[in-house]
């Protein structure tokens, strides 16, 4: 067997091309293929919330219609503009921010009311736990886009209302997360340990489960941002979530829609931006469970 | 146990052939294990009614109005009200569709006046064709490309796919619907772009005009199999013993790897093919309308707009039926694959 020799010889390479073994402190943490996505991310993210108060971008709405249906590369509009006449560059900026305060808002509020619910499902069980996780079977049994759009059809068109709708679907797929981790914590030593100490429950709640439990929750949030600004776009895109002349990526992609064979630019624009931020969001959530080894 | 019986090695005696398979059937840990599925199954059908009744009457807005349109007098809209049984309180509207369910009468359609049994037998079959094909493109393709990813992992296949299933994974339904319809409407024309063809129209009409949503459907998730089919059998060629056995008697690798690994990897696998139906069901309501394809996703969108709320009821009852029912199926084909959940003794 000349494995045992080459792993000796050769530093094995990790799944994500990190180098296990090479490199100090924060250059060892910080692999490429972490760096990467973060960086997009970051880019993407800062350029929306940031970019319109820096750059002389021209207002997302109330465009004049004299400077409608402008191609890509125009003197003035970057990327174009609309049938309507209004900046892309800066429709995508400011319907990024939708995005992405869609994606964070309804994760932050799964992991949060989620996580409570199935750790303390799991951590108390019988009828607590029977009670709670037949609620999620009923939510979970529920196609949850139908939720969604009844929900989002109802409050009616708006952001704040989309992430009241949306977070129907991340508060039992985070609760389901946390019940199993920390069913598999409850079997640990210290957690006995902790319990014969005399440990009240909200401590051993916040102080032993919390952080033991909260990487593979944050990992998975990261994957959740990715699917939230997919799903916000779905609603967007049925007309139930953020409605024009208010941008947002998803009501971007179906106004283009009409317009499909003639200016496929603005099915395109807007859908790229989707694509990459959440491409992003998947190769860094793949990146960090590999990293933590979280299942 | 009275008559002794000439089958050596059987550890129990047959005293009546009936009464014994009476016996088996009924002592059979599957069939048990499908009798307590469906008990559990109910509350959670109930539950998802009386959701969907609570959000849909908690909502602002009213089936009366909506029907009537803007312009409807306030006294229109009452005798309306009246005639469809909307001024009696929203319990009594539940119990009374209750009792109908339990006979098999889901009411009729607030807006177009028929039985709301009628809309979905026509609606279903078209989503239920869509879900399938959906499913089978996912299924069939997942299978041999982790197999293949697996064979040699890091390897330039392996990478090639591992790339483009993640980015597989990163498109939106929509957009990915939109650039099929781009390309191979628009651009191509290879494919019809919207429109449903029944199949006693014509069946290849009828594949064709379901192959570029059965596609938008079926592309992300065949991206999320493979990874996760990939995963397993690493796993379980790294580190399960009996790949060692096998390999130690002398197996050829690819045996090892689909007689063994993937025969093993597939019960996961099920199970998580089963417990994705209810997202695919959802995601049909987008493809349906961007498709333009007359199931129950846009029948339910119809619905919801509408406030029909009997249909709206129908429409989610049968989702959540079909998911239950096929996790349930799930369940079972996994205690037919392994006996140790067949036995009732624990897998894991």
């Amino acid at each position: 067997m000349a494995a045992p020799l080459r792993e000796i010889l050769v530093p094995s390479v990790a799944e994500g091309g990190a180098i296990e073994g090479v490199g100090i402190g924060w250059a060892r943490r910080l692999s490429l293929d972490i760096v990467i996505p973060a960086a997009v991310l970051i880019l993407i993210a800062g350029g929306c919330f940031l970019g319109p108060l820096i750059l002389p971008i021209p207002k997302p709405v109330g465009g004049n219609i004299l400077s409608a249906n402008l191609p890509p590369f125009s003197p003035g509009h970057i990327l174009g503009t609309n049938p309507v006449g209004n900046d892309i560059l800066s429709q995508i900026l400011y319907g990024g921010r939708v995005s992405f305060e869609v994606g964070i808002g309804t994760n932050l509020i799964g992991l949060v009311v989620g996580g409570l619910l199935g750790t303390v499902a799991a951590y108390r069980g019988g009828v607590m736990d029977a009670i709670i996780m037949r609620i999620l079977d009923v939510l979970i049994a529920f196609p949850s886009l139908v939720l969604a759009l009844a929900i989002a059809e109802g409050l009616g068109p708006g952001e704040l209302n989309v992430i009241w709708a949306l977070s129907f679907f991340t508060v039992p797929a985070f609760a389901r997360i946390a019940r199993a981790a920390t069913l598999r914590l409850r079997e640990q030593t210290f957690m006995l340990a902790a319990q014969l100490a005399g440990t009240r429950s909200w401590r051993m709640l916040f102080r032993h489960i919390a952080p033991n439990i909260l990487p593979q929750l944050v990992t998975f949030g990261l994957l959740g941002v990715g699917v939230a600004i997919i799903l916000e776009g779905a609603l967007s895109f049925l007309g139930l979530g953020v409605r024009p002349p208010n941008p947002s990526w998803g009501n971007m992609i179906a106004l283009g829609q009409q317009t499909l064979t003639a200016q496929p630019q603005l099915v395109l624009i807007p859908s790229i931006f989707v694509f990459v931020t959440v491409l992003a969001l998947n190769l860094l959530g793949d990146a960090l469970r590999i990293r933590w080894a979280v299942s | 146990m009275s008559t002794p019986t000439l089958a050596v090695g059987r550890p129990e005696a047959v005293p009546s052939r009936w009464r014994s398979l009476a016996t088996a059937f009924m002592s059979s840990p599957s069939l048990q294990m499908v009798g307590r599925r469906l008990l559990v199954a109910i509350p959670v059908l109930f539950g998802v009614t009386l959701l969907t009744f609570v959000v849909m009457n908690l909502l602002p807005g009213d089936a009366a109005q909506e029907l009537l349109g803007a312009n409807a007098t306030p006294q229109q809209v009452h005798e309306l009200e009246i005639k469809l049984h909307l001024d009696q309180p929203p319990w009594v509207r539940y119990a009374e569709w209750l009792r109908g369910v339990v006979t098999g009468n889901l009411g009729t359609s607030l807006a177009s006046k028929q039985e709301v049994t009628t809309v979905l037998g026509q609606r279903l079959p078209v989503t239920f064709e869509l879900v399938l094909y959906g499913l089978l493109i996912s299924v069939v393709f997942a299978v041999p490309l982790a197999v293949l990813t697996a064979w040699r992992p890091g390897g330039i296949f392996d990478r090639l796919c591992t790339v483009l299933s993640v980015a597989g994974l990163s498109v939106a339904p929509y957009v990915l619907a939109l650039v099929l319809i781009y390309v191979f409407a628009v651009k191509l024309g290879v494919l019809p772009a919207i429109g449903y063809v029944s199949p006693t129209e014509s069946i290849v009409g009828n594949i064709r005009s379901l192959t570029l949503p059965a596609v938008a459907l079926g592309l992300p998730l065949l991206c999320f199999y493979m990874r996760l089919l990939r995963a397993d059998l690493l796993e379980q060629m790294q580190s399960e013993d009996y790949v060692v056995t096998a390999r130690a008697k002398g197996l050829p690798p690819w045996r090892v790897l689909v007689g063994h690994a993937l025969r093993n990897s597939l019960f996961g696998f099920l199970t998580v093919v089963g417990l994705n139906l209810g997202t695919l069901i959802g995601a049909t309501v987008l493809v349906e309308q961007i498709f333009s394809l007359p199931g129950m996703g846009q029948e339910l969108l119809e619905a919801i707009d509408n406030r029909d709320i009997p249909v709206i009821e129908g429409t989610v009852l049968v989702f959540a039926l079909i998911v239950v029912l096929v996790n349930l199926l799930t369940d079972l084909l996994y205690a037919v694959l392994d006996p140790r959940i067949r036995y009732g003794r624990s897998a894991a």
